[in-house]
């Protein structure tokens, strides 16, 4: 190995794992004019994590895995391009159960549709959209409304196109290719889960860095 | 005649339309479908539960509108009293969240355990304060 070879070094924020010994291919991208270094190091175990929990999420500095690269490299210049924090998340299971997840889903599907329901209701209820349609029927046509006008029709065709235009997707085609609001914000809750795991560990010292 | 008609129903698609965007730019906005998602692990299902919050708001408003019978019994009821509790539980506790009531509280007073404690007796108090609202038929 020459003096001159950098290694540039990325590691994603967030990266699963489903075995205790981690190694640094599991979590990072290398590169490296010097092939043997890359795959010398992406062998190299970086952490070694305790299967008590079936699953955990490990807040690790950068710095600690730059450490370890120079006690088997202490010349080589590392170049990071990546997070300076990330988390390793265990999880013992790679996957769970089929039926587990399809009952799962099932719940969630049916607490978002009642939940939807209940909410739209709740609201028309609120600002009592019946007797707003047919106090505006009222003002326009100077009759009494049977509370099946144009009125009402066209607001539940609004509302439905509304909502569909809003969440940019029909079944499983999309209207266009931004992606759909909920999945923005799982991103952002991601990210949010990510920042909290590792500032929380660096706070309480549970981290692992070097000294 | 016909133009008043006409007006009658740009004001129903315009009023349909806003309240769509707002209603549901609300629910999504306080992220608790990415919350439910997360806990359960079934992130790769989340255009399932758009499609069932687009079809919920949807058959909802249409049920409320035209007092659409919907025959499905106590069962039904059932399903809709507790799922839609579950929603608006969780909405009340993203919406206490995201005006950071908790951890606000937490610094005034200097809290530093019992954060669990708190939580679970907001829960308790949240159900008292429903059970009330309904035997006392307010």
């Amino acid at each position: 190995m020459s003096l001159k070879d950098t290694l540039y070094l990325k590691i994603e924020r967030n990266t699963e794992v489903h075995t205790t010994e981690v190694r640094l291919g599991d979590v990072a991208k290398l590169e490296c004019s010097n092939k043997d270094v890359v795959n010398r190091l992406k062998a190299m175990k970086i952490l070694t994590l305790s299967d008590a929990k079936r699953y955990s999420r490990n807040a690790v500095s950068v710095l600690k895995v730059i450490e370890q690269i120079h006690s088997i490299y202490p010349q080589l210049e590392i170049n990071n391009v990546g997070e300076t924090d990330f988390v390793v998340a265990y999880e013992k299971e790679p996957h769970q159960h089929k039926v587990m997840d399809f009952l799962k889903t099932l719940l969630v599907c049916l607490t978002t549709f009642f939940g939807a329901a209940f909410s739209i209701m709740s609201f028309n209820n609120d600002v009592q959209l019946t007797k707003l349609f047919s106090q505006i029927y009222m003002l326009m046509t100077g009759e009494t409304s049977n509370g099946f006008t144009i009125l009402e029709l066209s607001y539940s065709i609004g509302l439905t196109v509304g909502v569909v235009i809003f969440f940019n997707h029909f079944g499983g085609r999309k209207l266009s290719v931004d992606p759909t609001p909920i999945e923005v914000e799982m991103r952002l809750y991601e990210d949010d889960v990510n920042t909290t795991v590792i500032e929380d560990s660096s706070r309480k010292g549970k981290n692992v860095d070097v000294n | 005649m016909l133009i008043r008609q006409i007006l009658m129903a740009i004001i129903g698609l315009s009023s349909g339309f806003t309240v769509a965007g707002g209603i549901f730019a609300f629910i999504v906005g306080l992220g608790i479908i990415p919350r439910f998602a997360g806990r359960t692990h079934t992130a790769h299902r989340i255009l399932w539960y758009e499609d069932c919050v687009l079809a919920g708001g949807a058959l909802g408003n249409l049920m409320y509108i035209y007092q659409l019978p919907v025959h499905l019994g106590k069962i039904g009821l059932g399903f809709y009293g507790l799922f839609g509790g579950m929603f608006v539980g969780a909405w009340a506790m993203a919406l206490a969240e995201i005006v950071n009531t908790i951890p606000i509280f937490e610094r005034r007073i200097k809290l530093r355990e019992g954060l669990t404690a708190m939580i679970i007796s907001m829960a308790i108090g949240r159900s008292l304060g429903a059970i009330l609202y309904f035997f006392q038929g307010w």
